[in-house]
C-alpha cells in the first residue's frame, strides 16, 4: 500500500509541475485526458485549467437561437418540408394559387409548434434560474459566505446543512458526526428513500470548522467527469501523503443531506460536469408501429398526388391548343406553353401546388395534441389505475405509444415485483439437513387446490410472532430451543450469518420492537428481521463493527450484547451472487460468513460435505417448487496468518485505480472457498393483487404472456401456475440445462465440450418440441402448449442457428416461462419476438434488470410506487399494480387505438374528398389547373373549418364502455389484427371520399347551368365553387357525427361551430374589399348565392346525398357483417354506464388489512437485489417526480432540475 | 424526509396520519372528463334506426322533388344553336377566315314558341367548350382597375392585354378583350321586340366591382381584336354586358343573359331573330346558341335538382323497403352474442 502511494504521489507531482510550468509561458496545457487535478481551497491555482461554472442550462434556444433552431427543428418533419416546397412553389408564376394558400396552413402549424417549444423552454429557464439563484455557502477568508450557486467553482470548500442539496459533486472532508460520516438521501436519482452512508476518509476530519478549513490545502486527482454515477476513482493528496478516494466519500449532486448537522467538503465537478447532468440524456424515443403505417399511407397519398398531377399534365399537353385564341397564346411567345412538353412539364408543378391539399397538414399536429391530452388527462388521472395503497396514480412518461398500447399480443412480464409482491417473508430454513418451519404457501395451497386436495390450515402455536418480513413457526427454533437440536452450532452459525453477514442499516430505538431495518432487498430486510426473532438481535452499526444483542448462547435465557468486528465486506453484485463479511469475535475468532445463490456457494464448499449437501439441495429444491426463494449460507473459520496477507491483497485491489470492482472480485475469489455449509434459507413472495385474474383476462383478450425471471425454474413454474399461466390441460415444453447429458459434460469441465453438448441438446429438445407442437395444432382439440425455457438453454437457443426453431416454437405457444435469465436475454427475447415475429411487445418490470427489456420491447411498462424507479424511468407507462394493466390495455389502449385510426382514417378521407372536387374540376378547365375554390377557402379548410370535430372525435370516442370493455376482454382482438387501420377501411374510406367529392361536385355544377334566380341571372365560378364549398363543409363536418360511437355535446358544439365558423367566416370575407390587387372573385358571392332559393335547396341536397353512401355501408356492415364492438354495444344498448364513481369510491375504502398492507408499503424499501438476479443498471434516472406531485419527468433536464430543486418548506425557517 | 414520515406512519398507523397522507394523496380529482365519462347519446344504427331514416329522408326528398320539378316544368325554354348554320354555305369550309374576315355577318333565325311564355323572357346566349375557366384566362384581369380609376395601372395579372404601347388598358386582361360580340336583334310578326339589356348584371357586381367613374381605355387597340369593343364614355359599371362577360363561367358549356323581353310570347307565335353573328368560337370548335326562357321562383329549367330529390327520395323509400323485407324475411336479433367472432370459432387464434 505504502510503494503503491508514493507511486502515485511521483506521477501526481509531475502531473502538477507540467501545468504549473506551461501556464507561466503563457499556454495553457488541456487537462491530461485521464485526470483532473483539483487544487482544494485555492480558486487561483484552479484558475488555468477553466473547469466549467456550476450554473446549469437546460434550455433548448435562447433569444437568438430561437427561431433558428426551432424552425430547423420543425423542419425535420418531413411533412413540413414538403409544405415548404409547396410553398416556395407557390409563389412561383405556374402556381394557380397564391402563396398564402399554402404558407397559411404552413405557419399556422409552425406557430404551433413553436409557441409550445417556446413555452416549454421558457419553464426551463425559470427553473434553471431559480436553481442557479440558490445559495450555498463557501468558505472565503475562514469565513462561510453564502453565495449563489452559479458562481461556485471547482476547488471551493463548501458546508451544507442539514437537509440542503448539493450544489455539485463534493468531496467529502468533514461531517458534525462522531466518524465522519453522514447520511445522504438518494431519492432524486435513482428513487431509494433510504439513508446512504458516506464516509469521509479519517485524514480530513478535523477540517470543520471555518478556521480550520481555511487551512486546508490538498490537492485532488480524480477521473474526468464521467456518468457513472456509482464509480469514482481518485486520491487526494494531502501534505505529500496520498490518500485513495472512493465513491463512498463523493456527494453527488442532485442529492440531500441527512441526518447530519452539517457538512464540509470540496467541489469536484461543477455544473454540467456533475454526474447527474452528465446522466442527463433522452432516452431513444419510440414511435408507435401505428405511425409507421401511417408514414405509409402518407407515401400512398403522395403517390396518388403524383398520379394525379401525372394525368393533369399529360391532358393538359393534349387539350392545350393554339386555337384558343382567347387563352392569350398568340400575342406574345410564352415559356410555359412553348410545346406541348413544356406544357406537361410545367402543368405538373401547377397541379402539385393545386392538389397539395392532399396531404394533411395538420394531422400531425392534431395527432399529437390528442395523444398529450390522452395521455396526461386520461392515463394519468384515471382513477381505476390510481393505487390507494401506494399512493399512486398511473403516468404515462411519454404520449406516442398509446395507441401501441391498443394493439399488443405479447406482453413479457418480469416476476418478482411485478407478478409478486416483492414483500418477502422469513417462511422456512434448512439447517445442517433438516428443515424447519411448518407453513404453507400460497402456491402451495393453490396447487393443492388444482389438485382437488384439501388443505387444513395448520394452527398457529399460540403467540407466533408475525410482523413484516417474518412469516416463520417452529416450535424447534423459536424462543432458544434451538439449543435442543441436533446441531446447535450450526444453528447458532446460521443465526450469527443472518445477523451480520448483511448491508442493513438500523434506524430508530434500539428496541427489537421500534427498530426499522433500511435494507438494500427486502429479502436482506427479512433475514435480519428473522436473526432478531431467532434471539440474534442486530442493534446497531458503526462503519468497523456490528452490534448483536444475542439470546439464549451460552445458555438458556441469558442475553448478552456482543460486538463484532466487521474487517471485510465483499459486496454483492451480479457476477458474485453471493455477499461474505469477514468479522472478529470478541474472543479473536476470525469468521467469514457467506451468504449466495446455491450454486455459487456450492462450488465453494470444503470437501466432504456430500450428504449435507445432498440432503440441502433437495429442501432447496422443495422450497422453490412451493415458490420460496432460497439463500446459501456458509461460513469459514480464518487462520489469523492467512487471513493478513489475503487483507493486505485486498487493500491493494480497493485501492487501485482501474479495475477496482474487477480487482476485488478476484481477490475474494481467493478467501472464499473450502467454505462449511449451514443451510438455507427460504422467504416467501407473494402474488401482487388481482394478478391471476389480470392474466386471465389479458389472456382472452387475446395477449401472450411470457414470464421471464432470475428464479430458478421450480419458483418460475409455480409462480406461473399460480397465476393461471400454465395448467395442467396445458402440453408443456421443458428446455433444461439440467438434463444428465448436460450434467456429466459440466462434470468433465471442458468449458467447449459443456458448449457443444448444451447446444446439441437444446437443438434436439427444440426440435422434438416443434414437432410435437406443430402435430398438435393440427389436431382439433388439440391442448394449449406452454414453454419453459432456462437461461443456459436459452442462451443457445438464441443463436441465430436455432432462433427461428425458437421462434415458431414459442409463436405456437400461449405462455412461455423464461427462467435464469439475464437482463440481456430478457431484452433478446423481447427483441425475438418483436423483430421476428413483427409482433406488438410490450415489457412490464420494476427492477433495475428489468430496464433492457423495457427498452427493447414496443412499449415498455415500470411498476412504480414500490422499489426503485430505474424500471419506471425507462418506461413509456408507469403503473402502480400490474393488474392495472388490463385497464391500461383493454380501456385506454383500445381507445387511443380506435381513436388515433378514426382520427387518421377521418383526415385521409376529408383531404382526399376536398382534394377530388378540385381533382374533377380540372378536367372541366383544359386541365388548367385553375383553381377551384378561393385562397383562403382552402387555406382554412384545414386549420379551422374542419380542425376542432377530429380533435374532439380523438378525445371522447368510444365504442363501448370502459366497464364493457373488461368485460369482454376478446374486443381487445380487433386491435391485436389492426382491424381499425388496414388497406381494407383505407379503401373504403377513399371510395367514400370519391363518392362523396363526386356528389358535391357534380351536384352542384350540374344543377347551377341555367338561371338560379327568377331574374335570370346566372351564377358564376366563384358562386359555384363557394356552393361547392359550404356543401362540402357541411358533409365532412357531419361526416364525425355519423362514425362516432359517443356523440357528446363537444360534438355538437364543435361541429356547429367548425359549419358556424365558415358562414361567419364567409359573410365577413365576402363582404370587405382592400385596396390592395386582391383577388376579389369572391366578393359578396355568399350574399348573392344566399338570395336563392336555389342556394337552401342545393344545401339540403348535396349533403345528406354525400352522406347517405355512408349511411348505407355503414347499416349495412352493421346488418351483415357486425364488428364484435357493435355486437356488444347491441347487447348492452339499454344500459347506461352511470354510477361507475360510486363503486371507485367504495373500492378505494381500505380494509383493515389493506390498511395494514399501506402502512407496510409505506416503510422505506430500497432497490431489490433478490437472490443474485438483480443487476445494477447503468441507465438511471430518478423517480423523485411522484413527490412533487409532478409525474413523468420526459425530459433529462427535468431530472436534473428536480434533482436540484427539492426542498422541504417546513425546514426552511429553521435555515434562517 | 420520506423515510421519516414513513417511520412515523409505521409506528402510529392509522387514525391521525391518514388524515395527513390524505391531504398528500396524488389521488386524481374525480371529474367527467378524466375519467371520460362525459355524457353522450350512443347511436347504434339499428335496423329500425337506419328504414326510420331512409323513411324520413324519403318523405321529406320526394315532396321537394315534386315542388322542383313542377317549377322547372313551369319553366318554358327556347333553345337554338346557330354556330353552323350562320355560316354561309360556301364558307364552311374555313369557318374561321369567314369569321375573321370582314363584311356583314348577319344572319337570320326563326324560333317558334311551342309554349306560352309569360314576361319577363330572358334571351341568353350559350358558349360550348369555351373554358372561360381556363386558368390563363381566369387570373388575366384586374378587380381593382375595374372597380376603381385610381388602380388603373395594376394590370400585373392582365398579361397580355395589359398595356397598348405603354398606355393601360381599361378594363385589361383576356377576359374583357375576349368580350362576346353577337347581337342579335328579335321580332314577332314584323314587330320589333325590345330587347332590354338594362338589369341583367348582379346588383352587387355593377355597384361594388365596377366602379361608376371608370371609363373604357385604350380598349381593343391592340394587334388583335378579341371581341366587342366598348363605349368609351359609358362608365363599366353601366356596361352590364361586359359585367356579365367578367363574372367567369365554372364550365366550359355556359349560359350568359344577354337581355330580358317585357312581353308575353303566346303559344305558335314566330320569333325571327336577326343576329349579328360576330364572335370566333370557330377556332376552337365551340358551340353557340341562343336561348329564350322564362324563369320561375327557382330559377331557369332545370330538372335535375327535381329529378335528383325524388330519385334520392325514391332510392330511400326503396332501401327502406329493402331493408324492411330483409329485417322480416332474416332478421338478425340484436346483440345476438353468437355473432361475437370468438363465439363463432371457439378457440380460434
Amino acid at each position: 500500500m505504502v510503494r503503491s502511494g508514493y507511486l502515485s504521489v511521483d506521477s501526481s507531482t509531475s502531473h502538477r509541475r507540467t501545468p504549473s510550468r506551461t501556464v507561466t509561458l503563457g499556454h495553457i496545457q488541456p487537462q491530461a485526458p485521464t485526470y483532473r487535478t483539483v487544487y482544494c481551497n485555492d480558486r487561483d491555482s484552479n484558475m488555468p485549467v477553466r473547469f466549467k461554472g456550476n450554473s446549469i442550462s437546460t434550455t433548448k434556444y435562447n433569444v437568438f437561437t430561437f427561431l433558428p433552431k426551432g424552425l430547423f427543428e420543425q423542419f425535420r418533419r418531413i411533412a413540413n418540408i414538403y409544405f415548404l416546397g409547396i410553398s416556395c412553389l407557390s409563389m412561383t408564376p405556374i402556381s394557380p394559387v397564391s402563396p398564402i394558400t399554402n404558407v397559411a396552413p404552413l405557419s399556422m402549424v409552425l406557430l404551433v409548434s413553436l409557441i409550445k417549444e417556446a413555452f416549454e423552454d421558457w419553464k426551463r429557464f425559470q427553473n434553471d434560474m431559480s436553481i442557479n439563484n440558490s445559495t450555498v455557502e463557501i468558505l472565503q477568508e475562514q469565513q462561510w459566505v453564502p453565495i449563489p450557486w452559479r458562481k461556485l467553482q471547482v476547488g471551493d470548500i463548501v458546508k451544507i446543512k442539514q437537509d440542503a442539496f448539493f450544489p455539485a459533486d463534493i468531496l467529502f472532508l468533514s461531517s458534525t458526526n462522531p466518524d465522519g460520516i453522514c447520511y445522504v438521501e438518494t431519492a432524486n436519482l435513482d428513487g431509494e428513500t433510504n439513508l446512504k452512508i458516506r464516509k469521509a476518509l479519517e485524514r480530513t476530519w478535523d477540517y470543520l470548522a471555518p478556521e480550520k478549513a481555511s487551512e486546508f490545502k490538498g490537492e485532488i486527482q480524480c477521473e474526468q467527469p464521467n456518468n457513472s454515477l456509482y464509480t469514482f476513482t481518485g486520491n487526494l493528496i494531502v501534505q505529500k501523503q496520498t490518500l485513495p478516494l472512493s465513491p463512498d466519500q463523493l456527494l453527488l449532486r442532485g442529492c440531500s443531506l441527512r441526518n447530519t448537522e452539517y457538512i464540509v467538503g470540496a467541489v469536484v465537478f461543477t455544473g454540467h460536469e456533475t454526474k447527474v447532468m452528465m446522466n442527463a440524456m433522452n432516452a431513444p424515443s419510440k414511435r408507435s408501429t401505428l405511425e409507421k403505417k401511417l408514414d405509409k399511407l402518407i407515401i400512398t397519398i403522395f403517390c396518388v398526388l403524383v398520379t394525379m398531377c401525372l394525368i393533369g399534365a399529360i391532358g393538359c399537353s393534349i387539350v392545350t391548343d393554339r386555337e384558343d385564341y382567347y387563352l392569350g397564346l398568340l400575342q406574345k411567345p410564352d415559356w410555359e406553353y412553348r410545346n406541348r412538353f413544356m406544357i406537361g412539364f410545367f402543368t405538373f408543378f401547377t397541379l402539385v401546388t393545386l392538389f397539395s391539399s392532399i396531404i394533411p397538414i395538420s394531422l400531425y399536429v392534431s395527432i399529437e395534441m390528442i395523444k398529450f391530452i390522452q395521455s396526461t388527462q386520461f392515463i394519468n388521472r384515471d382513477l381505476n389505475m390510481y393505487h390507494a395503497e401506494t399512493n399512486t396514480p398511473a403516468s404515462a412518461r411519454t404520449s406516442n405509444l398509446n395507441e401501441e398500447l391498443g394493439q399488443v399480443e405479447y406482453i413479457f412480464s418480469d416476476k418478482t415485483g411485478t407478478l409478486t409482491r416483492n414483500l418477502m417473508e422469513f417462511f422456512k430454513c434448512s439447517i445442517g439437513g433438516i428443515s424447519y418451519g411448518c407453513g404453507v404457501t400460497e402456491i402451495e395451497r393453490g396447487i393443492a387446490q388444482r389438485n382437488g386436495l384439501k388443505v387444513q390450515e395448520e394452527e398457529r402455536s399460540t403467540g407466533a410472532i408475525r410482523e413484516k418480513g417474518f412469516n416463520f413457526d417452529d416450535p424447534r427454533l423459536m424462543r432458544g430451543a434451538w439449543r435442543n437440536e441436533p446441531n446447535p452450532d450450526l444453528c447458532k452459525e446460521l443465526f450469527r450469518c443472518l445477523a451480520i453477514c448483511h448491508t442493513v442499516l438500523p434506524e430508530g430505538d434500539e428496541s427489537p420492537e421500534k427498530i426499522i431495518y433500511q435494507a438494500a432487498s427486502p429479502d436482506e430486510a427479512a433475514l435480519v428481521t428473522a436473526a432478531k426473532n431467532f434471539g440474534f438481535f442486530f442493534y446497531r452499526r458503526t462503519p468497523t463493527m456490528v452490534y448483536v444483542r444475542e439470546s439464549h448462547v451460552e445458555k438458556m435465557g441469558k442475553i448478552q450484547d456482543v460486538a463484532y468486528e466487521i474487517l471485510n465486506v465483499l459486496e454483492f453484485n451480479s457476477t458474485r451472487k453471493r455477499q461474505s463479511v469477514v468479522c472478529r469475535f470478541p474472543d479473536g475468532r476470525l469468521v467469514l460468513y457467506c451468504k449466495g445463490a446455491d450454486n455459487v456457494i456450492f462450488e465453494r464448499l470444503a470437501d466432504g460435505m456430500d450428504d449435507v449437501r445432498k440432503v440441502t439441495r433437495e429442501h432447496l429444491e422443495n422450497y422453490g417448487s412451493s415458490g420460496l426463494r432460497t439463500l446459501c449460507l456458509a461460513y469459514k473459520d480464518l487462520n489469523p496468518a492467512t487471513y493478513d496477507s489475503w487483507n493486505e491483497k485486498f487493500i491493494q485491489a480497493k485501492s487501485a485505480l482501474r479495475d477496482r470492482e474487477k480487482k476485488l472480485d478476484e481477490v475474494a475469489e481467493i478467501i472464499e472457498k473450502d467454505l462449511i455449509l449451514i443451510g438455507s434459507t427460504a422467504i416467501e413472495d407473494k402474488l401482487q393483487e388481482g394478478v391471476p385474474n389480470c392474466i386471465e383476462t389479458l389472456s382472452r383478450a387475446g395477449i401472450k404472456i411470457w414470464v421471464l425471471t432470475g428464479d430458478k425454474m421450480e419458483t418460475a413454474i409455480n409462480i406461473a401456475y399460480a397465476c393461471n399461466l400454465i395448467n395442467n390441460d396445458m402440453k408443456q415444453f421443458i428446455i433444461s440445462s439440467e438434463t444428465d447429458a448436460i450434467r456429466n459434460a459440466e462434470e468433465r469441465g471442458d468449458q467447449v465440450e459443456i458448449a457443444r453438448v448444451i447446444k446439441e441438446e437444446v437443438k434436439s429438445q427444440l426440435k422434438k418440441s416443434l414437432e410435437e407442437a406443430q402435430h398438435s395444432l393440427h389436431t382439433v382439440a388439440g391442448p394449449k402448449l406452454a414453454l419453459v425455457i432456462d437461461g443456459k438453454c436459452l442462451t443457445y437457443a438464441l443463436d441465430p442457428s436455432l432462433r427461428v426453431t425458437l421462434l415458431s416454437l414459442s409463436l405456437n405457444c400461449t405462455s412461455v416461462v423464461c427462467c435464469r435469465v439475464s437482463p440481456l436475454q430478457k431484452a433478446q427475447v423481447a427483441s425475438l419476438v418483436r423483430k421476428g415475429a413483427k409482433k406488438i411487445t410490450l415489457s412490464i418490470g420494476d427492477g433495475a434488470n428489468d430496464v433492457s427489456m423495457i427498452q427493447a420491447a414496443h412499449v415498455g411498462i415500470g411498476i412504480s410506487g414500490m422499489e426503485g424507479m430505474q424500471a419506471v424511468m425507462a418506461s413509456d407507462f408507469a403503473i402502480a399494480q400490474f393488474r392495472f394493466l388490463t385497464d391500461l390495455l383493454l380501456v385506454h389502449g383500445r381507445w387511443s387505438y380506435l381513436r388515433i385510426c378514426k382520427v387518421v382514417m377521418y383526415f385521409f378521407y376529408k383531404n382526399l374528398t376536398f382534394t377530388l372536387t378540385q381533382f374533377w374540376f380540372t378536367f372541366r378547365t383544359g386541365f388548367s389547373g385553375q383553381r377551384f375554390y378561393d385562397d383562403w377557402f382552402q387555406s382554412l379548410y384545414n386549420v379551422v373549418f374542419t380542425a376542432l370535430p377530429v380533435i374532439v372525435l380523438g378525445l371522447f370516442e368510444k365504442d363501448v364502455s370502459a366497464s364493457l370493455s373488461k368485460r369482454y376482454p376478446e374486443l381487445y382482438r380487433e386491435g391485436i389484427r389492426n382491424s381499425f387501420f388496414k388497406w381494407r377501411v383505407v379503401a373504403v374510406w377513399a371510395s367514400s371520399a370519391v363518392y362523396q367529392s363526386l356528389v358535391c361536385y357534380l351536384f352542384v355544377t350540374s344543377s347551377s347551368f341555367g338561371a338560379v334566380n327568377s331574374s335570370g341571372k346566372i351564377f358564376g365560378l366563384w358562386d359555384v365553387s363557394t356552393m361547392v364549398f359550404t356543401c362540402l363543409v357541411i358533409a365532412v363536418n357531419m361526416r364525425i357525427l355519423l362514425m362516432s360511437n359517443s356523440i357528446t355535446r363537444w360534438h355538437y358544439i364543435t361541429v356547429g361551430g367548425s359549419i358556424a365558423a365558415w358562414l361567419v367566416f364567409a359573410f365577413i370575407y365576402c363582404g370587405i374589399t382592400t385596396p390592395r390587387d386582391r383577388n376579389e372573385n369572391v366578393y359578396f358571392v355568399i350574399f348573392v348565392l344566399m338570395s336563392t332559393f336555389y342556394f337552401y335547396f342545393t344545401l339540403l341536397l348535396v349533403p345528406i346525398v354525400s352522406l347517405l353512401g355512408d349511411f348505407i355501408f355503414q347499416g349495412v356492415e352493421r346488418w351483415f357483417f357486425p364488428y364484435d364492438y357493435q355486437i356488444v354495444q347491441e347487447i348492452h344498448r339499454h344500459e347506461s354506464d352511470a354510477s361507475k364513481a360510486d363503486h371507485l369510491e367504495i373500492e378505494n375504502e381500505l380494509t383493515p388489512q389493506e390498511a395494514r398492507s399501506y402502512a407496510i408499503s409505506q416503510l422505506p424499501r430500497e432497490l431489490s437485489k433478490h437472490t443474485g438476479f438483480a443487476f445494477d443498471s447503468p441507465g438511471y434516472e430518478s423517480f423523485f417526480a411522484s413527490q412533487l406531485g409532478v409525474y413523468a419527468p420526459q425530459k433529462a433536464w427535468d431530472v436534473a432540475r428536480r434533482a436540484s430543486m427539492r426542498s422541504r418548506p417546513k425546514q426552511l425557517p429553521k435555515k434562517k | 424526509m420520506s423515510s421519516n414520515t414513513a417511520s412515523s406512519s409505521a409506528a402510529t398507523a392509522g387514525s391521525g396520519d391518514s388524515s395527513a397522507a390524505r391531504k398528500n394523496s396524488k389521488r386524481p380529482k374525480y371529474s367527467k372528463f378524466t375519467q371520460q365519462e362525459l355524457p353522450a347519446c350512443k347511436p347504434i344504427l339499428t335496423p329500425g334506426w337506419v328504414i326510420s331514416t331512409f323513411l324520413i329522408v324519403s318523405v321529406i326528398f320526394i315532396p321537394l322533388g315534386v315542388i322542383s320539378l313542377f317549377a322547372s316544368q313551369d319553366v318554358v325554354e327556347i333553345v337554338d344553336r346557330y354556330d353552323n348554320d350562320c355560316i354561309p354555305a360556301p364558307a364552311r369550309t374555313n369557318k374561321v377566315a369567314y369569321i375573321q374576315g370582314g363584311g356583314d355577318k348577319a344572319c337570320n333565325r326563326t324560333l317558334r314558341v311551342t309554349k306560352r311564355m309569360k314576361q319577363p323572357i330572358y334571351v341568353y346566349y350559350q358558349l360550348e367548350n369555351f373554358y372561360q375557366n381556363h386558368r390563363r384566362y381566369v387570373k388575366s384581369r384586374s378587380d381593382s382597375q375595374l372597380r376603381s380609376p385610381k388602380y388603373e395601372n395594376q394590370i400585373s395579372a392582365c398579361k397580355p392585354e395589359d398595356d397598348v404601347g405603354g398606355q393601360p388598358i381599361v378594363p385589361c386582361g383576356l377576359v374583357a378583350w375576349s368580350l362576346f360580340n353577337d347581337t342579335y336583334t328579335l321580332s314577332r310578326n314584323n314587330t320589333r321586340l325590345a330587347v332590354n339589356k338594362k338589369g341583367i348584371a348582379w346588383k352587387s357586381d355593377k355597384e361594388h366591382k365596377f366602379g361608376n367613374r371608370v371609363f373604357p381605355k385604350n380598349f381593343q387597340k391592340g394587334n388583335l381584336t378579341g371581341g366587342a369593343s366598348l363605349d368609351p364614355d359609358i362608365p363599366l359599371s353601366e356596361q352590364e354586358d361586359l359585367i356579365v362577360w367578367m363574372r367567369t363561367a365554372a364550365l366550359p358549356t355556359f349560359r350568359k343573359l344577354y337581355g330580358k323581353i317585357e312581353t308575353d310570347l303566346e303559344m305558335g307565335d314566330t320569333i325571327h331573330v336577326t343576329l349579328q353573328n360576330n364572335y370566333n368560337t370557330y377556332s376552337f370548335s365551340g358551340k353557340k346558341k341562343l336561348v329564350l326562357s322564362t324563369t320561375s321562383w327557382l330559377g331557369g329549367k332545370n330538372d335535375f335538382l327535381g329529378i335528383a330529390y325524388l330519385t334520392v327520395g325514391g332510392i330511400c323509400f326503396f332501401l327502406a323497403l329493402a331493408f324492411t323485407i330483409m329485417y322480416l324475411v332474416k332478421p338478425r336479433r340484436l346483440g345476438d352474442p353468437s355473432y361475437l367472432s370468438w363465439n363463432r370459432n371457439p378457440g380460434g387464434r
